[in-house]
């Protein structure tokens, strides 16, 4: 008889109040006379840390639909209003909710409405960040920045590329917030964000240190859903408090050797390449746990700033700072986004935490992270031996997840790994 | 005119074995420059050939391991020939990959399978205010001039770049001209004809191409062309970065319609906009590049609206209706259409959008919606 695994999740129900309430100050922020800016990529923090203006950042809220199981209704509602189903589910997502807002369709649950911003920030991290912006600029006229976010392809057009988006985000994003919110970017913000922000990312990766050790003491899933307080969340008490929680936790475990996966610990330790899917995040454990089989590392959920050495809330520079980190610091998100730094990136997360095989999750709608993919996988496996598989899906659209082609695959993984064993 | 017809329809049936046989009777190495902003001239200057890379005339095979199945035609198209080893006779190649995410794969993939001798990425930005765009245009063509100088071991001058410029300029006004006669005269080539008119010029030399395009002008301007029945004027729109399949183009005509125009960029995107030669020439190419006009949803123009531009083409030809192209997969285009469709809808203008897959399952539902079409508009 096998052994029956469980999965025995660390407790992160704190991080649900936490988004609850973002989003809830958010539908409020109206009334309490702010301004609202949308923001896609990673530019929210200038809004973010600006007074009277409150930040929506359009990634968060896709996960938080998916992951509240209200993207389904909202994503037919941007159908109904002519979207197509090749375009990217969070740019059907967001359009959908204004299409529910202008024409007043009823929607089951209210949560997914908020007010019509003020401002639209699009930082064009991804070509179709700037598209849905777009596409809500031209039909209900609200006002919109577009900033080039290039992805680097080779490490030496970082510095390039980083002095042209400082450029752009002082000449033309932060008037544009001056303007629109009537207050001044505040500087003293911005480093007071960054002066949590980095005592909470320090916490965390105490945390990731759990997720080494074999057995592993939680999953990749547990983080996945604790990133909010260190992204959208950034700066605030809270975040930093649910992150003091999560440590203690994970060290009570480690003294009680309490493992992730009982009774014993994981049988296979998984690398997770791409978005994570928020919508299914139970649908997709579930066909992993009870092999014994979980994810423990990913380049999606430890592209958030993995170094908090990194980050100088001093910095001469605060405007500059976040664009630094973005692009020339030693771990930048807008190089290891990309297939060469990526690749570089995935080897090292296999070493760090001792990786049996890799999952990559290829979104049909998003191709942001499918760059590349295949020939990571391909490369990976000749070098190291590790096998690698593609799963075809999509972060919040149920209509693009194939439970059965899924589970083939994940299955046919655990399958190679075993046949590696022996 | 059947005898340019018939040269350039040779080009483009089979452009591997065309663009070989060039590198070998020039003498010169070939750059491939992905569609659909690279500027080509500073590959020209270079006294390099460059070509703008196509969309294969085979099923994907070998390129399934390498790209999802959800990206566009052409870029499938593209890795799988590249990875079967069709495209030996490339030296070099140019990606843009600012104009959509998919374009990102090239790079990557082609230096682990292919190892081109030379290959650039390109950042152009979209466009957007603010000096610093425009002087991070300059600057990526600046870098994409040294590359070619380092490639070659040649500097390029400004008089050479100039000279190369002339001839392109000299290419669209020549490429203009004949879709002013085909305005005048629609029934005087087939949609098909135009698009292969406008492909192997993106495959030739253009100092070739205004040799051929110099006697076909001739020539249509003294053919008369007398309509067998009365057709329905359409405007094609879309289709980026790829041909449309020939089928369909017959299809349309076959079923009663014709195409005196069109937005697509195998057509008159292509040659749009002449550089303006006052002054430094890399600038002149940052400032095509950056005009707004024929709007392309990869640029990211919002003042000015594609359904606009797309209808008063239609007025402009006395056209019916217009039929949208819409690449699977090309988010750009497929980001847009909502709103283009919407401005049809509130212009009260007949409009069709087929879908264009690399491999054609069949033709049926295509033929449906346009034959459907075509009696809406014309009751043929």
């Amino acid at each position: 008889m096998g052994i029956e695994y469980k999965l025995n999740r660390l407790d992160t129900s704190g991080v649900g109040p936490l988004v609850d309430r973002h989003w809830r100050e958010l539908r409020e922020a109206k009334e309490k006379g702010q301004k609202i800016a949308w923001s896609s990529g990673p530019l929210f923090i200038y809004a973010y840390a600006t007074p009277n203006m409150a930040s929506h950042f359009m990634a968060g809220y896709a996960a938080y639909c998916g992951g509240r199981g209200m993207a389904d209704e909202v994503l037919e509602a941007a159908e109904r209003y002519g979207e197509l189903r090749d375009t990217c589910s969070y740019h059907r997502l967001h359009t959908g909710m204004m299409a529910i807002i202008r024409k007043g369709w009823p929607i089951s649950d209210e949560r997914v409405v908020l007010p019509i911003p003020d401002l639209l920030i699009a930082g064009r991290f991804c070509t179709e960040m700037s598209h849905y912006m777009e596409g809500i600029h031209r039909r209900f006229g609200i006002r919109a920045v577009t900033i080039e976010l290039p992805v680097c392809r080779k490490n030496e057009d970082r510095p390039r590329v980083e002095k042209y988006v400082t450029a752009q985000v002082k000449d033309i994003l932060i008037p544009a917030i001056e303007e629109v919110s009537g207050s001044k970017f505040n500087e003293e913000n911005m480093r007071e964000i960054f002066r949590k922000w980095k005592e909470t990312c320090i916490i965390r990766n105490k945390c990731w240190e759990f997720l080494k050790r074999k057995p592993a003491l939680w999953t990749m899933w547990d983080y996945g859903v604790s990133i909010a307080p260190i992204f959208y969340a950034m700066g605030k008490p809270e975040s930093h408090e649910y992150y003091v929680n999560l440590l203690a936790q994970l060290e009570e475990r480690a003294a009680k050797n309490i493992p992730a996966v009982h009774p014993d610990g994981e049988k296979y330790r998984l690398y997770w390449d791409g978005w994570l899917p928020w919508a299914f995040l139970g649908k997709f454990i579930r066909m992993m746990g009870p092999h014994g089989a979980i994810p423990v590392t990913g380049r999606y959920p430890w592209e958030f700033f993995p170094h908090p050495e990194d980050i100088n809330p001093e910095a001469d520079d605060i405007v500059h700072e976040w664009i630094r980190l973005l692009y020339t610091s030693p771990n930048a998100l807008a190089y290891h986004d990309g297939p060469w730094g990526g690749e570089e990136h995935v080897e090292k997360l296999l070493q760090d935490y001792s990786v049996d095989g890799m999952l990559f999750f290829s979104s049909k709608t998003c191709r942001l992270w499918n760059l590349g993919q295949q020939e990571i996988i391909a490369n990976i496996e000749r070098k190291y031996g590790i096998p690698g598989v593609v799963i075809d899906g999509d972060m919040i659209d149920s209509t693009m997840v194939s439970e059965d082609q899924i589970r083939t695959r994940i299955e046919a993984l655990l399958e190679t790994i075993d046949a590696r064993r022996r | 005119m059947e005898r340019v017809l018939s040269k350039i329809a040779e080009v483009t049936s089979d452009p591997y074995a065309y663009v070989a046989g060039l590198k070998e009777r020039k003498n010169k190495k070939i750059i491939g420059c992905f569609p659909m902003h690279v500027p080509e001239e500073v590959v020209h200057a270079a006294d390099l050939i460059p070509v703008v890379i196509w969309r294969g005339n085979e099923p994907v095979t070998w390129g399934h391991a390498h790209v999802p199945p959800y990206d566009c035609g052409i870029t499938r198209s593209f890795v799988d020939d590249a990875v079967r080893g069709k495209l030996g006779f490339m030296d070099g190649f140019v990606f843009h990959i600012r104009q959509c995410l998919q374009a990102g794969e090239f790079p990557f993939i082609m230096e682990r399978h292919f190892k081109p001798a030379y290959q650039k990425v390109l950042y152009l930005p979209a466009i957007y205010p603010g000096d610093p765009t425009r002087d991070f245009a300059l600057k990526e063509l600046e870098s994409f001039k040294t590359s070619l100088e380092d490639f070659t071991g040649k500097m390029i001058s400004d008089d050479s770049l100039k000279k190369s410029i002339e001839i392109y300029n000299k290419n669209r006004g020549l490429m203009e001209r004949v879709y002013e006669i085909r305005r005048a005269k629609p029934e005087i080539l087939k949609a098909k004809e135009v698009m292969q008119i406008v492909w192997s010029g993106m495959l030739m030399p253009k100092e070739d191409h205004n040799e051929l395009l110099t006697e076909l002008i001739k020539r249509m301007e003294e053919k008369s062309v007398k309509a067998q029945r009365e057709r329905i004027k359409v405007i094609l729109v879309g289709c980026l970065c790829q041909t449309l399949q020939f089928d369909i183009l017959d299809l349309i005509e076959d079923l009663g319609m014709i195409v005196p125009d069109d937005d697509l960029y195998i057509g008159s995107r292509y040659f749009a906009n002449p550089v303006n030669l006052n002054g430094n020439p890399l600038k002149a190419l940052v400032d095509r590049y950056l005009t707004k006009s024929p709007l392309c949803p990869t640029k990211g123009v919002w003042d000015i609206h594609w359904g606009d531009e797309a209808i008063k083409k239609m007025r402009d030809n006395d056209a019916k209706g217009i039929i949208s192209v819409r690449v699977k997969y090309c988010p750009p285009h497929t980001c847009y259409y909502p709103d283009f469709r919407s401005k049809m809808v509130e212009e009260g203008v007949p409009e069709v959008m087929i879908e264009m897959e690399h491999e054609i399952i069949s033709l049926e539902g295509v033929k449906t919606r346009l034959q459907s079409f075509a009696e809406t508009i014309g009751g043929v």
